[in-house]
């Protein structure tokens, strides 16, 4: 039993999203990503003297959706509060944010473990805050960009409720998928407007109380939640086996090196000194408002995977892979609409596709190979108009031109020959070519059918629908 | 032509026009500015070349309620391309990017803003003295304070250096000048007009509000800039209506005047006596004068100098030398550019309040402090709604004691605070009230009544301000002997 | 009387920075203010009274419409050290807060 296996991590993962709304979150410049510097700013996100915030309302109703997609509570009245602390991209010397009385509470998000059962990883509020603005450090200073200050933000904060890295990122990639899905948030690490800390701890297995915990930042991307997490676990668990004590501390991913940085030590915590903004009003939200949004919820990742597998047959695996994405979801269903072959679109789609796709780095939606062209190959297939080999190929070709079935099927002459005169002709030309052989078969020697379908073939260069080829070499074979 | 409502008759009768009447102003700031230290900042030529335009415009004088009026703006409200000091020296050299609600609408009207007035710092402060730009006179005795934290904007008027102004009161900022000054002052309901584009010093309870020469000027001013504004969350959406309109819809046969007896100590006698007199002058014209309890109202002073500036220090957090304002020179960290810009930037009674409201927010004192504090404006405000249950208005003097020597209050900050024990209470409780002036004392200084109204009633008390204004009769101006 | 201690403290969270003369005098200043408002200690006060300040019809919201300030050069214009149109500070940055 090696030392990790004594230990068990404790994890919590706070994810703050930037909400897909057109204005910001307390002022009516765009919300947009990467303009120029300092071109979507005024006078209320720069924290100009006199300057006032007012709530955007499409804001609360993306907040409102995800809670509600989530099973969460979501409270009639909320209380709005300022953050005080200093820095550079902070205009205000506050950020606007919920504290006290958050909007919601409570509900969980649905994971997918490893043996394919499901769980739920259980939240413990999401509130409303305001995004600061950016700072780049120069060898000479450091420059401050105002134009992401203010954009609208939901931090969304778990459960100390993992176990493993593996859940971890189990939880952020189902958290993801959910806010793709209500169209509240892109869900891009990369770009940050979806970002996580994860606070990680580790004790003995059976312990009751937690370890310190260690804050870990910077996680910007997919590929990295479960290394860095599993890092810092390694990493605690190895202190600790030296009799090293774990001091409460904030580390940053670093994903060059492969490890986790000390940012720095928190010495108690920090006093914001919270108070109720008294710029705004307490935020209400009706239930009226609620179940409005409510009816404009889309059908979810864990609904639609459930559909697929009761609908079309899918296996949980195939179900939850084709449902990972909205967009997948939808090119999966039309295929299969168009094809009315579930199975074979379901194939076609996660076994032929989606790794071109990956290995382009292109998004299913910018698909070469449409959704019509795809059912129609299907089709062809199930209507042995062409053999599964030529299907491959055609496909491949159709992903590296985007262009139609039929007319690749013309282009490269891999049209299958199912016309019984056309191949009649040929086959006539086989046999009297070859007599010999003709009179063996009619000796006894059967097993030269095979001969003769090869023949044929290779003069209609493999294009001979071969069901079809097979009877009528037999038929005309036996008329001799 | 002394008033606002004077001049627009002026003009209607084409005695005159707005670069005239501009120009008059201008010379008479060019000459006795110096004396009053009113005036932090006047753009001669802006002011000329608006007054010009506006002589342009006098076929539309019909349709602009304020055309051609000389205003001056308390230099805590942003004006396009003025300065915004509000008093202090972290916003040197500041330019506003954009102009307060408030002032647009003013302009929209026709009013000619004239320049920009001295005032406490951040609005902190009952004397003026705590301007970085050094303190006001009082135009009845240059030896003593106009009052604070509006001085510059009250003085300026008292001295006919304008017609009217704009002033912001979050404890009395406005009242308590206005009473210091011989002049008429008020303080809307909270959330009757905008805050958009005014220096935050306390959100929850400041509001800007006008001062003047009369009743009838005050309103007209107020009714021009009061009303919703989208880009203030916390304005009311309820109809404004002329307040000009009905100044006599309210006669004080009709009226029942609540005393608070309770809440009259630490008077001046002098200030006493005055106050008494207005309220026999009202009664014998027909108002009912009855006994009201406000208990709570002892408890203002506290109760205010917890949650003023809990917000303050909040909302100044703001001027910390990142994006405008005063740098300090030579730091070697973020830390220190923070630390020593904001120490050099603000001046002594700012980090008091600061500090103060820090501490009240700081953990493990939250509750205490801040908290307490407002359980106890609640139960102020519920006096107040009791007391309005007895009658129209409730009459108190604006100031306990008339204009003060200059530094003879700066020792104490408690004895400072208390010029505001009568106005303190109306801004926990978003009340409007008016000060107008209603005597002088033995030393010729000027004694404010201040009636406070029903929440969203200014109309109402406009109205019973101008019935005791027509009882009372001509009022002197500072400076005629 | 507040104690230095005290008064640095606040002094730090506040971002204040003092000369030592100043910390003697708010040692007074701020413990006389604070004393005084002690007379609220003998307030029998009931549980959870919430003010509420904002009118109860001023806006709740404002729509999702988005409008590009036209004077966002006045705004850096103000900036106590520009360049290439972002705000600058001095160099020597240590760690976040």
């Amino acid at each position: 039993m090696s030392a990790r296996d004594k230990y068990e991590a404790v994890i919590g993962l706070e994810v703050h999203a930037q909400l897909l709304t057109s204005s910001k979150m307390f002022c009516s410049c765009p919300n947009v990503f990467g303009a120029e510097p300092n071109t979507k700013i005024c006078p209320v996100c720069t924290g100009q003297p006199g300057a006032l915030p007012v709530v955007n309302r499409h804001a609360i109703e993306l907040g409102v959706r995800v809670g509600l997609a989530l099973n969460s509570t979501i409270h009639p009245v909320s209380i709005f509060a300022r953050k005080n602390y200093f820095y550079p991209d902070l205009p205000k010397g506050y950020q606007i944010s919920q504290y006290e009385q958050p909007f919601c509470t409570g509900g969980e998000v649905p994971i997918q473990l490893k043996d394919g059962t499901q769980r739920g990883v259980k939240l413990t509020r999401i509130h409303f805050e305001e995004d600061v603005g950016k700072s780049t450090h120069h060898g000479h200073g450091t420059r401050v960009d105002l134009n992401r200050a203010c954009v609208p933000l939901i931090e969304m904060v778990s459960e100390p409720d993992m176990r493993t890295a593996f859940e971890a990122g189990q939880y952020l990639r189902a958290l993801r998928n959910i806010l793709r899905y209500t169209q509240v948030c892109d869900g891009n690490l990369e770009e940050g407007n979806f970002r996580c800390d994860a606070n990680i701890s580790v004790r003995l297995k059976g312990a009751q109380e937690f370890g310190t915990k260690v804050e870990l930042k910077n996680i910007n991307s997919f590929r990295y939640v479960e290394k860095a997490i599993d890092y810092e676990i390694d990493r605690q668990v190895e202190m600790i086996e030296l009799g090293e004590v774990i001091q409460q501390q904030t580390r940053g991913w670093n994903a060059a090196k492969g490890t986790t940085e000390l940012m720095r030590l928190k010495e108690g915590a920090a006093d914001y000194r919270y108070f109720p903004e008294p710029d705004l009003a307490p935020l209400e939200i009706t239930t009226d408002w609620q179940n409005e949004i409510r009816k404009q919820l889309p059908e979810l990742p864990q609904q639609k995977s459930e559909r697929f597998q009761e609908s079309y047959g899918l296996s949980p695996y195939d179900a939850s892979v084709l449902t990972a994405a909205q967009e997948l979801a939808q090119y999966f269903e039309t295929v299969t609409n168009l094809s009315q072959n579930a199975k074979a679109s379901a194939n076609w789609v996660m076994n032929e596709l989606l790794g071109r796709l990956n290995a382009a780095s292109v998004e299913i939606d910018q698909s070469p190979v449409s959704t019509e062209h795809l059912a129609d190959l299907i089709r062809r297939i199930d209507s042995n108009e062409i053999s599964g080999k030529i299907a491959k190929t055609v496909f491949e070709a159709m992903f590296a031109t985007a262009k139609a079935p039929e007319t690749i099927l013309n282009e490269k002459g891999l049209r299958q020959i199912s016309d019984a005169k056309q191949l009649e002709k040929v086959i006539q030309k086989v046999i009297e070519a070859n007599t010999s052989q003709v009179v063996e078969y009619k000796n006894g020697k059967t097993k030269l059918l095979g001969f003769f379908v090869g023949q044929v073939m290779k003069e209609t260069k493999g294009q001979a629908n071969p069901g079809v080829l097979n009877e009528l070499v037999k038929k005309l074979l036996d008329s001799q | 032509m002394n008033t606002i409502q004077e001049l627009l008759e002026g003009y209607k009768k084409k005695a005159t026009q707005p670069s005239t009447v501009a120009g008059d102003f201008l010379d008479r700031i060019e000459s006795t500015n110096p004396k009053f230290n009113a005036y932090l900042e006047v753009l001669k030529e802006k002011v000329i070349a608006r007054a010009k335009e506006l002589d342009g415009c006098a076929g539309q004088m019909e349709n602009l309620p304020l055309y051609g009026i000389p205003i001056a703006i308390k230099d805590n409200i942003l004006v396009k391309g003025w300065s915004a000091t509000a008093g202090s020296k972290i916003l040197e050299g500041y330019r506003s990017p954009y102009t307060a609600t408030t002032v647009e609408r003013l302009e929209a009207a026709g009013a000619i803003v004239i320049g920009k007035t001295n005032c406490d710092e951040f609005a902190m402060g009952s004397s003026n003295e705590s301007s970085a730009y050094g303190v006001v006179k009082n135009p009845w005795d240059e030896t003593r304070v106009p009052g604070g934290s509006s001085g510059g904007s009250a003085a300026a008027v008292a001295a006919n250096l304008c017609l009217g102004a704009l002033g912001t009161d979050t404890g009395g900022s406005i009242r308590q000048p206005a009473s210091l000054c011989g002049i008429v002052g008020m303080k809307p309901s909270y959330g009757r007009v905008s805050r958009f584009g005014v220096v935050a010093y306390a959100s929850s309870l400041d509001q800007v509000g006008p001062f003047g020469n009369c009743v009838w000027d005050n309103a007209r001013l107020l009714e021009v800039m009061a009303g919703f504004d989208p880009r203030d969350a916390t304005t009311s959406q309820s109809t404004v209506g002329s307040y000009t309109g009905r100044l006599n819809s309210k006669t004080l046969n009709a009226t029942t005047i609540g005393v608070a007896r309770d809440w009259l100590e630490g008077v001046d006698p002098e200030v006493l006596k005055s106050f008494e007199a207005a309220l026999a002058t009202m009664k014998a014209a027909g108002a009912k004068i009855v006994d009201v309890a406000i208990p709570h109202a002892r408890y203002g002073l506290s109760t205010y100098y917890i949650l003023a500036p809990s917000e303050a220090s909040s909302n100044l957090a703001r001027y910390d030398g990142v994006h405008y304002g005063h740098r300090a020179k030579g730091v070697d960290s973020v830390e220190s550019l923070y630390s020593r810009s904001r120490g050099e930037g603000f001046g002594k009674e700012v980090k008091l309040r600061i500090m103060l409201g820090t501490y009240a927010l700081s953990a493990g004192y939250f509750d205490a402090f801040y908290t307490r504090a407002n359980q106890v404006r609640a139960l102020l405000k519920k006096d107040f709604e009791d007391g309005f249950q007895k009658c129209d208005t409730i009459a108190v003097p604006t100031s306990p004691c008339t204009a003060f020597r200059i530094g003879e209050k700066v020792d104490d900050p408690i004895t400072m605070y208390l010029s505001d024990v009568f106005t303190l209470p109306v801004n926990l409780a978003g009340l409007p009230g008016i000060s107008i002036p209603c005597g002088l004392d033995d030393k010729k200084l000027p004694i404010g009544l201040q009636l406070i109204g029903r929440s969203y009633d200014e109309a109402s008390l406009f109205s019973i301000a101008h019935q005791f204004e027509k009882l009372r009769g001509h009022f002197p101006r500072a400076g005629a002997k | 009387m507040l104690t230095r201690q005290e008064v640095l403290k606040i002094a730090q969270l506040a971002r204040l920075s003092l000369t030592d003369a100043e910390v003697a005098e708010y040692q007074k200043r701020l413990g006389r203010v604070i004393e005084y408002m002690k007379d609220l200690d003998s307030l029998s006060l009931p549980k959870g009274a919430f003010v509420r300040h904002v009118p109860l019809d001023a806006p709740r919201f404002r729509e999702d419409e988005a409008r590009q300030w036209p004077d966002r050069e006045a705004i850096v214009a103000n900036a106590p050290l520009a360049e290439e149109n972002q705000f600058l500070l001095p160099t020597v940055l240590e760690k976040e807060t």
